[in-house]
């Protein structure tokens, strides 16, 4: 398990060592992904100016949902980026992902560290920038409690999304390509879960409930922090549900993960 | 080293359907083909040993490195490698064996050589002291000074190979399997990986399996060698055998002194005629060389003549063709 | 011009047989629209119209945005860049034509075919979703189809300049990216430009690129009329000179250089 631990470390090093070789290409990567997130959120505050509310929901609160989504979506972008499946399906098409097979060392620690896109950092801290403006624009009562659950929402949201990569990667091991329903969820789940969930249509709500759950990552959790009442009137646990929303995800794709492995040693692709 | 009982690896294949609504109708209904890939195949190899295992494209070569190698799992068979069985346990496994793919590199791209086998030395926890006496071994031989320092991209393809074999060698394994590691090489770095994988070898006595394209490779190297076609083991025996069965078709080149229409003669095929030039082909169980020669300048007036021995490479290509060996 | 047209050809063959991926990407661009067309709703919040979109006006707009991100290539296109970088462009400049006209044939394959299998299909699912606008005279209906097709032309002279700079740096990626950045913001692809304050449209219209959509929108829709949608069509067309000469400008140094430099 040490072992383990400081290969994971090792191999991580490398990577950030080869993109940091290509400085240039690597500063405008940063820039262009920041500038991306930064515009991204300016259109929308740009816009909510003029509308003042959405569904109720003022500027600052807004941006408290954003602000965590990006966050997390990088951080998980940063530690996922192994699993990125358009880039792992390359990994199986061009037989690469049998070198793996090959070092006597954990098959999901090498995937990991297969790419650790540093540029992400530069969506977290857009994310962390357009999160302050969200606590300026509210007029939060900080709890112990609320305080302390922050960090869990974030690594939910992490842990899901990092399991739709794996399922997304790990589908590639069957399909070679990486398939289009699963930018839907990743990317389109993301999108989903960064606006108030009540400014959504019922079906579409629904199917972010009780088949993929991610209401209970941000809108919930956001609920209880902002003290806003719950329009769906679910138990009052639900803002509680994300780790184990998070960790259930996260799970299951590795045990999905590890059915695909088998699957990959006996068909070969 | 290693033992090999009945293997078998089938493989489904999808059939596509033809033709209109062809899309739909491959989600539909699903057609399968059974593909042999390895078909009933047993061997064994003795630690030590320098095996080349030759086989046209799509023969079942890769296959079987694969299932020795634990990335594929057999569907039937028997198989021990070192005391193990490949795919399971496979940590353990290939903490023991090195492999080296002619195609691809196992160095980390935008890394000097020597960082990544650094990390290789972590990867296969190898003991500081015996990491730098094989290091400097291996720099040695396979003269990796000059580039010890540059980013694998930036090496040439004869660099890389030699920079990929110390790679994995480094963690002293007992079995190396080495596919088509001299592929694209000019013949001068052909000849240095030669020396070295005979070296490694010999000194060493690790074992090697070496699957190639290029015949003077086995030639050079191997004393055994095992054929496969069409995932059967058509050969398995020493070179010398191969050749002495099958060199059959020797050719005798001829330089008639004058023009004749018919050149006809018993136990030898007429395969060429160029000008006054006639080839002939005979095979060693029907008449000996002397033997064809006093027949021809029997009846023939001859200027010159040359008998040319085949070499392995057209032994060989018979094999694959006309299934010789096919009971 | 013959050239021309079997380059087209060829381009738009290649392209059709990528359709499974095409439509794949099509589910993508309506489900997005649809979260979409759900933020733009909620903003509305019963508002029967907003800066002259009314509430069909609006889901137009989403649909048309979502329906050309293809046929535009918004979301990146590095085939220039990446000619560079083979190599693959030395045997391009040795062809019997300019390599401006050359990739442009190429890019009216590809665009003719994203207009094709992914635009018309997602402005047809919209129409069956919701209700939309449609051109109303034969007049505007002329002007929609004159302005889509100077869009693209726009976005293409844009793309074939932001990948110019590939000739002189390896890091050459970024720049593209920020390029599309920009392109994305001023389009209005995110939102809307009469939405945003009156200082950013300004800015945004000293650029080309709110003629890369929002103008299309502007006139799909029926916001702009008479004199005004004949002074689009004009601008557009005029910054589709104005960057496809700053591409030949460019190039030609480019091209000087990488003889000298011999790449």
């Amino acid at each position: 398990m040490r072992h383990t631990l400081t290969l994971y470390r090792r191999l991580l090093g490398v990577q950030i060592r080869s993109q940091l070789q290509y400085r240039v290409a690597f500063f405008m990567d940063l820039l262009a992904t920041g500038l991306t997130v930064c515009l991204e959120f300016a259109s929308l505050a740009l816009v909510l100016q003029r509308f003042q509310h959405i569904r109720g929901w003022t500027m600052g609160e807004v941006a408290f949902l954003y602000g965590m989504v990006e966050i997390a979506f990088g951080i998980m972008d940063l530690v996922f980026s192994g699993f990125d499946p358009g880039r792992f399906g390359q990994e199986v098409r061009r037989g690469t992902f049998d070198q793996i097979l090959l070092r006597p060392v954990n098959i999901t620690v090498q995937v990991l560290t297969l790419d650790f896109a540093l540029r992400r950092l530069a969506k977290i801290t857009v994310g962390i920038g357009i999160f302050i403006v969200g606590l300026q624009g509210t007029m939060i009562t900080w709890t112990p409690a609320k305080l302390l659950y922050l960090p869990f929402v974030l690594g939910s949201m992490v842990c899901f999304f990092g399991g739709l990569f794996v399922v997304g990667a790990t589908i590639t091991f069957w399909t070679v390509e990486s398939i289009e329903v699963m930018n839907i969820l990743t990317y389109g789940g993301s999108f989903t879960i960064s606006y108030p969930m009540s400014i959504y249509p019922d079906w579409l709500r629904r199917f972010f409930t009780y088949i993929v759950p991610a209401i209970f990552l941000n809108y919930y959790p956001a609920l209880y922090i902002l003290d806003k009442p719950d329009p769906f009137n679910f138990p009052p646990i639900a803002p509680f549900l994300a780790p184990l929303v998070g960790l259930i995800t996260l799970a299951l794709s590795l045990a999905f993960w590890r059915f695909g492995i088998t699957h990959y040693q006996s068909t070969g692709t | 080293m290693i033992q090999v009982h009945n293997l078998h690896k089938h493989f489904k294949v999808t059939r596509h359907h033809q033709g209109r609504l062809a899309g739909v109708r491959n989600l539909l209904t699903r057609e399968y083909r059974l593909v042999k890939a390895v078909d009933n195949v047993s061997f064994t190899i003795q630690t030590g040993e320098l095996v080349g295992y030759l086989g046209p494209n799509g023969a079942g070569k890769s296959t079987t490195i694969k299932m020795l190698t634990g990335l594929l799992v057999p569907t039937g068979g028997d198989l021990v490698v070192n005391g193990r069985i490949p795919h399971q346990s496979r940590q353990q496994y290939v903490a023991n064996i090195g492999v080296v793919f002619g195609q691809r590199t196992t160095l980390w791209w935008d890394l000097p050589v020597i960082e990544s086998l650094e990390l290789l030395q972590h990867v296969y926890r190898v003991p500081a002291d015996r990491f730098r006496q094989n290091l400097s071994e291996f720099t040695d031989l396979l003269d990796l000074k000059p580039f010890l320092h540059t980013p694998v991209r930036s090496l040439s393809l004869g660099q890389r190979m030699r920079a990929d074999l110390c790679a994995a060698l480094l963690h002293d394994p007992a079995l190396l399997f080495l596919d088509e590691p001299t592929i694209g090489l000019d013949v001068v770095a052909k000849e240095r990986i030669r020396q070295f994988i005979q070296h490694v070898n010999r000194e060493r006595g690790t074992t090697i399996i070496l699957t190639t394209h290029d015949l003077q490779d086995v030639e050079k190297l191997c004393e055994r060698v095992m054929i496969i076609d069409h995932g059967r083991l058509l050969f398995d025996g020493q070179l010398n055998d191969l050749r002495e069965r099958f060199d059959g078709r020797r050719e005798l080149l001829v330089d008639m002194a004058e023009a004749y229409e018919d050149v006809s003669v018993e136990g030898a095929q007429v395969v060429a005629r160029d000008g006054w030039q006639v080839t002939y082909q005979f095979s060693r169980s029907s008449v000996t060389a002397s033997e064809l020669i006093s027949r021809i300048s029997q009846r023939y007036r001859i200027r010159d003549l040359a008998v040319r021995e085949p070499d392995i490479e057209a032994t060989i290509r018979r094999i694959y063709e006309e299934r010789l060996l096919e009971t | 011009m013959r050239l021309f047209w079997e380059i087209t050809r060829r381009s738009f063959r290649r392209f059709m047989t990528y359709r499974a991926a095409a439509l794949a990407g099509l589910v993508t661009n309506v489900f997005f629209g649809l979260l979409r067309v759900s933020v733009l709703l909620a903003l509305y919040d019963g508002r029967p119209e907003v800066a002259g979109y009314t509430v069909p006006g609006i889901i137009t707009y989403t649909a048309l945005t979502q329906a050309v991100i293809a046929y535009l290539s918004l979301f990146g296109w590095f085939d220039l860049m990446q000619s560079v970088y083979t190599g693959e462009i030395a045997a391009d400049l040795l062809k019997p034509m300019r390599l401006f006209t050359f990739w442009l044939a190429q890019d009216t394959g590809r665009a003719a075919v994203n207009i094709l299998l992914r635009g018309v299909t997602i402005m047809i699912i919209y129409g069956l979703l919701f209700d939309l606008t449609y051109p109303q005279t034969a007049v505007q209906t002329l002007a929609v189809i004159l302005t889509i097709i100077l869009s693209w032309l726009l976005s293409f002279t844009w793309r074939f300049l932001i990948n110019l700079p590939a000739f002189w740096t390896p890091n050459a990626r970024g720049i593209v990216r920020l390029g599309y950045v920009l392109a994305w913001f001023f389009s209005g692809f995110l939102m809307p430009l009469r939405f945003l304050p009156d200082w950013v449209q300004r800015v945004a219209y000293l650029t080309p690129f709110p003629h890369m959509l929002n103008s299309v929108v502007d006139v799909y829709v029926g916001v702009l009329s008479g004199t005004e949608l004949l002074r689009v069509l004009l601008i557009q067309a005029a910054w589709v000179l104005a960057l496809a000469l700053m591409g030949q400008l460019v190039l030609k140094t480019a091209v000087r250089r990488l003889v000298i430099l011999g790449g």
